[in-house]
């Protein structure tokens, strides 16, 4: 059974050993962030924050609901143990099937239990975290799930972006100028001056906040995709000021416009490629009309930095499918993609059936077309396990040949700001590279010069494997 | 007892003392720490230097943080946005970019 909302969510957590329960009080200034961040790199279970200093008892604070690959098989209602492959693979086969979401009428919606409008809305209501220090200020959003719509078409997009708070009736943010948000506010909203509807979702069902990372094509909404992950439609409810609809079990809902005429500053912030890395900018403004939230709402973060959290965790499956969906649409020979969340989505491995240059082109190609996230791919053959990096490095050391196995392209207007090694005047015109790695053999070498791997299982006979195994105890190993 | 402030700016040798709109975080402790406002103020490289003058805090767009603080009087307070375009000097540079294509 998939879970209702987050809380539900807790309590299997709670059972598998995934979760620690803080009922100490701790500071939303700086201090929920380092613990955050320190359990992160330790490996460890999420945390629930019971005591917030400045807050009444009930405001609760949450770190890391897919922190590791353990929590997003139980999300998915798999066992723990589940593979990453085997998390990949049942990923991908939900996603053949979606599931419309279902709405619910307003008054069964637990995210309206508590409703603020106009000037009752006060974002300091909610111990937003100072989650690093230097930040430019609270990330109310950063586990989120921002929610806007194609108003010609009809098409809703979820997004994660991130959101500060700017003051008690405002928030700042800074969703990528590349992202889907942006294509719609650019496309729509700015041209005819219009105020763009938004809404940011905090503490919604888990799944719902990682499809919202993923990057769908333009048109897809992530709520039939949520709803084929979950394998049960997602019930959704309409915002009070606007024709948007958000999950219904969310904790909290911010509803509001991005103006297109009034802007607010943002960041920097310590972001999703491990880094603080100069993304101070004249951010999007979102001006608060109304704040709907359940009784005792519980704020869900993340305390992004170096891999691995939530963020680069959630990505690897999202964008991993995603960009192996894209390269078979292309007509490429894809065979597995993984995105190792140490490389935080900048880092991806392609398996090929069929390699080569020309092939390693096509991928590139496919990787640079519209907004980058992207700056470096390595091409493999099928042969490689690319969910064992050990292996991946290994084939990358030997195979790429560093006269003709690289592949560079340069590009302005649609790279990733984030990226940390590009300057600031590279960032501030989305001008970046990317390059692939050819690390497969040559299509036209003949079969008989094609180095044979010496690996027990490649370079010896079946036979002698087989006697090995069977003889293995007697030659006196366990 | 002297209030405290901080306010980011992309490099620190950008810093110019005297009379200027800035985007201000309040640092006072309590549920509303880091409260932005939008202010005209006089702002000097020695606190000392000004009389009924508060304390303002410099971080660069890496959030690193100028080892001394500056000194800011507040003279008026302003709209809590400015006017502007979201992406503003993105959207402008893609433009161009796109127009360069064939």
């Amino acid at each position: 059974m998939p879970f209702k909302d987050h809380r539900d969510f807790i309590e299997t957590l709670k059972k598998t050993g995934d979760l620690i329960e803080v009922t100490k009080e701790v500071d939303w200034d700086i201090e929920a962030g380092a613990i955050g961040r320190r359990m992160y790199e330790m490996g460890g279970p999420s945390i629930w924050f019971k005591k917030v200093k400045d807050y009444p008892e009930g405001y609760t604070l949450y770190n890391g609901s897919l922190g590791t690959w353990r929590r997003v098989a139980i999300s998915l209602g798999l066992p723990p143990e589940t593979p990453v492959r085997e998390i990949y693979r049942i990923y991908e086969e939900r996603l053949e099937k979606p599931v419309a979401p279902i709405i619910l009428e307003k008054k069964k919606a637990p995210c309206k239990e508590n409703i603020l409008f106009d000037d009752q809305v006060d974002l300091y209501r909610f111990p937003a975290p100072m989650i690093h220090e230097g930040d430019g200020g609270r990330y109310i959003g950063t586990w989120d799930l921002v929610v806007t719509k194609d108003p010609e078409m009809g098409w809703t997009n979820w997004g994660m972006y991130r959101f500060m708070v700017h003051n008690k009736r405002w928030l700042a943010g800074w969703p990528q100028p590349t992202s889907q948000l942006a294509y719609q506010l650019k496309k729509y909203y700015l041209p005819r001056n219009q105020p763009m509807p938004v809404a940011l979702v905090i503490g919604a069902d888990p799944i719902a906040h990682m499809v919202a990372t993923a990057p769908l094509r333009l048109g897809e909404d992530e709520a039939n995709f949520t709803g084929a992950l979950r394998k049960k439609p997602i019930e959704l409810v309409k915002c009070e000021t606007s024709d948007l609809f958000v999950p219904a079990h969310s904790e909290i809902v911010i509803e509001g416009e991005i103006p297109m005429d009034q802007i607010v500053p943002d960041g920097p912030f310590g972001e999703y490629p491990g880094y603080r890395s100069g993304t101070m900018a004249e951010g999007v403004g979102f001006r608060v009309k109304a704040i709907t939230y359940r009784n005792n709402p519980i704020l869900t973060m993340i305390a992004l930095g170096v891999p691995i959290d939530d963020s680069s965790i959630a990505a690897s499956l999202t964008a991993g499918i995603a960009m192996k969906r894209g390269l078979q649409h292309r007509g490429i020979p894809v065979a597995d993609v993984f995105v190792p969340p140490e490389g935080v989505t900048h880092l991806i491995y392609v398996t090929v059936k069929k390699g080569g240059s020309q092939v390693t082109k096509e991928v590139l190609e496919y990787f640079t077309a519209r907004r980058v996230m992207v700056s470096k791919v390595i091409v493999l053959d099928e042969d490689v396990d690319i969910f064992d990096s050990g292996q991946v490095l290994h084939a990358f050391a030997t195979k790429c040949h560093p006269g003709r196995g690289i592949w560079v392209e340069h590009y302005e207007g649609r790279a990733n700001s984030l990226t940390p090694c590009y300057s600031p005047k590279e960032r501030a015109r989305l001008k970046g590279a990317s390059v692939a790695f050819d690390t497969t053999w040559p299509p036209e070498w003949p079969q008989e010069i094609v180095p044979i791997k010496a690996s027990f299982k490649t370079i010896y006979s079946k036979e002698i494997q087989e006697k090995i195994n069977q003889n293995w105890k007697s030659y006196g190993f366990k | 007892m002297k209030k405290e402030y901080q306010t980011f700016v992309r490099q620190f040798k950008d810093l110019k003392g005297g009379k200027q709109n800035l985007f201000i975080k309040d640092l006072t402790p309590g549920p509303r720490k880091y409260d932005t406002r939008y202010v005209k103020a006089e702002i000097f490289r020695d606190p000392g230097k000004i009389k009924n003058g508060d304390i303002l805090r410099i971080r660069s767009e890496s959030g690193v943080l100028l080892p001394q603080p500056w000194g800011i009087k507040i003279l008026e307070e302003l709209p809590e946005s400015v006017p502007g375009q979201p992406w503003e000097d993105v959207f402008k540079a893609v433009e161009k970019n796109e127009n360069l294509k064939p």
